[in-house]
């Protein structure tokens, strides 16, 4: 497996995504296996681009479905398109059809909204990339009505009876960890831990996302926001920080970090007042320095 | 696939388990698949493969670790080549003792001296009597008032829709599927409404010594509670966890009393409180705590026990519980700060350090126990 492993990293390198073995390995295993794969880490690193950078790989379409308290049936899988409904039962008012045939007509295909799980299940052309983004916000309700329908790829609609799927969809879900998951949905998933990553890796991820960047400036970028994660701050910032603040800082021609802009920017990393009211002008100072290589680190 | 394979991965399983991590026979399945496609010459594929099927969580890194070393490493391959590493997660967070303070911060809610309200009447000074002071008629009273304050008890209307009978908003799918029956006509419309959720609520009280004077007025807060939302659940503890919910309905408070004093070992000895809400995460959590529970620790936090044990049963149960309050009698004293051993430990996984001394601590308490 080692050599396919190695061929995906290099695929989803020319995507612009920096992936280890580990990932690489989770992301063929799901698709040789059949399997959703849950994806748990931090927010701002990475979970959602791999759904993305699947999707580019695969040639095929992104289908996603956000998560939030409350989200149900009609918002994820299906609704009936009520407006023309009505104006159909309406337009057939003089026509003398008897009830059963005019909820057949009715409840037909046609007046089906579909939601994306439908969307990712019906698809013809071939399997789709299903991202079940941020399942821990969604309840426990939900959660049991996602494993019914990961477990055997089809739906059953009152009206309509059961939909199977033409392809099984990749399935990727995220979570950030603000709620427990289940157990019996989390073993019908494989499973991947992604964490921050190391400096070098980080360099890489930068440097390749953000083309404007130098060497000089990604490794700079890279240390100070090791630092700041070794700080533990309230809220720790991801890679999609550091790739955002190479950007403005790209934007701002700059290609090293020095104190006056990074205090100006510092909004794009530090996300949290009590965060930013700790890290005062002297501690900046310090990182800054740091970040150069002027002063070692401790 | 040889059996020899499916021997040994049943063997690693085993002592995955065997060292707590928890690995179903499908993972085992989900296991040996990967394990067939990798290169079985080599370690690291074969570990990658086993982290993501076997479901390892960043806490179980280090088992995983350790048991491959011995059972892939060694067992199989006369070169055991480089050590794994652990690429991924952050280092066991069990093995540092303490884990670093949850990201939520805590709120600390202390009395703060405020002017008389208006208007006087014997319930408004009995409303601040510190329970200790109370005499028995006086707590008598105290508990009359206390049932009438439970009714209180916050609720919030569901983020999900039900159907309904009359009021509501109106539910166009339900409404449809009837019109069709009158040709479309919509003769009546079909409600939908957010049901109202009651809170469920979890009481872990100490009834240790330290705790005696207020013991038997937060039990008629738990029995006052238990008549509003059904599914509370009470225990109690002090060198070991008693489930008392059965013995709180009905029947009179002081037999509640008197059988509790009969049942719990040690009424009034010392604490292990660590040890206590280890044994409530072991057996009773899955089974009442879900995302929707409100636990309750009513504790001085005065522990005997390792405050290494308290803080890791307080971080089970916080990741399952929806809220976890810890109530603490000594917080009506405003010199008191939360520096006992145990109450340290706890209270990076508490979401909030209340006081309860008196009557009107656990009426500001209520808002605080909607589901």
């Amino acid at each position: 497996m080692r050599a396919e492993v190695r061929t995906l990293q290099e695929a989803m390198a020319r995507e612009g995504y920096i992936a280890d073995e580990a990932i690489a390995t989770a992301l063929l295993l799901t698709g040789e296996l059949g399997k959703p794969l849950l994806i748990e880490g931090d927010a701002g690193v990475g979970k959602t681009e791999i759904a993305k950078v699947l999707a580019r790989l695969r040639e095929t379409e992104l289908i996603r479905l956000q998560c939030y308290e409350g989200l149900d049936v009609s918002t994820a899988l299906y609704e009936w398109n009520y407006p023309r409904q009505m104006l159909r039962v309406r337009m057939s008012e003089q026509e003398a059809i008897d009830a059963d045939r005019m909820e057949q007509a009715v409840f037909g295909r046609s007046y089906l909204l579909e939601r994306p799980l439908l969307r990712a299940i019906t698809r013809r052309e071939g399997p789709a990339v299903l991202l079940i983004d941020e399942i821990d916000r969604a309840d426990e309700a939900f959660e049991a009505f996602l494993l019914e329908v990961l477990s055997d790829f089809q739906v059953t609609i009152p009206e309509l009876g059961t939909i199977r799927a033409e392809h099984v969809p990749y399935v990727v879900l995220t979570s950030n960890c603000t709620r427990e998951i289940g157990d019996a949905l989390r073993r019908r998933c494989l499973y991947l831990h992604l964490d921050h990553p190391s400096l070098e890796k980080e360099v890489r991820i930068v440097r390749s996302r953000v083309p404007g960047a130098s060497e000089a400036l990604a490794l700079q970028i890279g240390r100070f926001l090791q630092a700041l994660r070794a700080r533990r701050l309230a809220r720790a910032p991801g890679v999609a920080e550091s790739i955002d603040w190479a950007r403005a800082l790209v934007r701002l021609h700059q290609d090293h970090l020095d104190g006056e802009v990074v205090r100006a920017t510092l909004g794009c990393v530090v996300k949290d007042r009590h965060d930013l009211r700790d890290l005062n002008t002297t501690e900046l100072g310090r990182l800054v320095a740091e970040a150069r290589g002027e002063v070692a680190a401790p | 696939m040889s059996a020899d394979l499916v021997c040994h991965l049943a063997r690693f399983a085993g002592s995955l388990r065997a060292a707590g991590v928890r690995v179903t026979v499908g993972d085992e399945v989900d296991a040996l698949r990967a394990v067939t496609l990798a290169d079985l010459g080599d370690p690291e594929d074969v570990r990658l493969a086993l982290r993501c099927t076997l479901k390892i969580r960043p806490r179980d890194a280090e088992a995983f670790e350790d048991l491959f070393a011995r059972h892939w490493l060694q067992a199989g391959r006369a070169d055991p080549l480089r050590p794994p590493r652990a690429e991924h997660g952050p280092g066991n967070p069990r093995s540092s003792g303490l884990v670093p303070a949850s990201p939520r911060p805590v709120e600390v809610e202390v009395e703060l001296p405020r002017g008389d309200e208006p208007g006087w009447s014997r319930d408004a000074i009995l409303r601040k009597k510190p329970f200790e002071e109370c005499d028995d008629r006086e707590l008598a009273r105290l508990e009359q008032l206390l049932a009438r304050l439970a009714e209180r008890l916050a609720t919030r209307r569901s983020r999900r829709f039900v159907p309904v009978r009359g009021r509501g908003r109106p539910d166009l799918r339900r409404s449809l599927r009837r019109a069709v029956a009158t040709s479309g006509e919509l003769l009546s419309l079909a409600h939908r409404q957010r049901p109202i959720e009651t809170s469920r609520l979890v009481l872990v009280c100490d009834t240790s010594g330290s705790m005696d004077p207020h013991a038997r007025f937060l039990l008629a807060f738990a029995r006052a509670l238990k008549r509003v939302a059904r599914r509370t659940e009470v225990f109690t503890f002090n060198t070991e966890l008693v489930r008392i919910t059965s013995w709180l309905s009905g029947g009179q408070q002081r037999s509640a009393m008197e059988q509790l004093a009969a049942a719990v070992p040690d009424w009034s000895g010392g604490t292990r409180i660590g040890e206590c809400l280890e044994a409530f995460a072991v057996r009773h959590l899955e089974e009442l705590v879900d995302s929707r529970t409100v636990v309750l620790v009513l504790s001085d936090g005065l522990d005997r026990g390792e405050p290494e044990r308290l803080a890791a049963a307080m971080q089970r149960i916080q990741a399952r519980a929806r809220r976890i309050l810890w109530l603490n009698p000594l917080l009506g004293d405003p010199r008191y700060q939360p520096t006992a051993r145990g109450m340290a430990a706890a209270l990076p996984f508490v979401d909030a350090l209340l006081p309860v001394h008196n009557l009107e601590s656990l009426e500001r308490l209520l808002p605080r126990l909607a589901p």
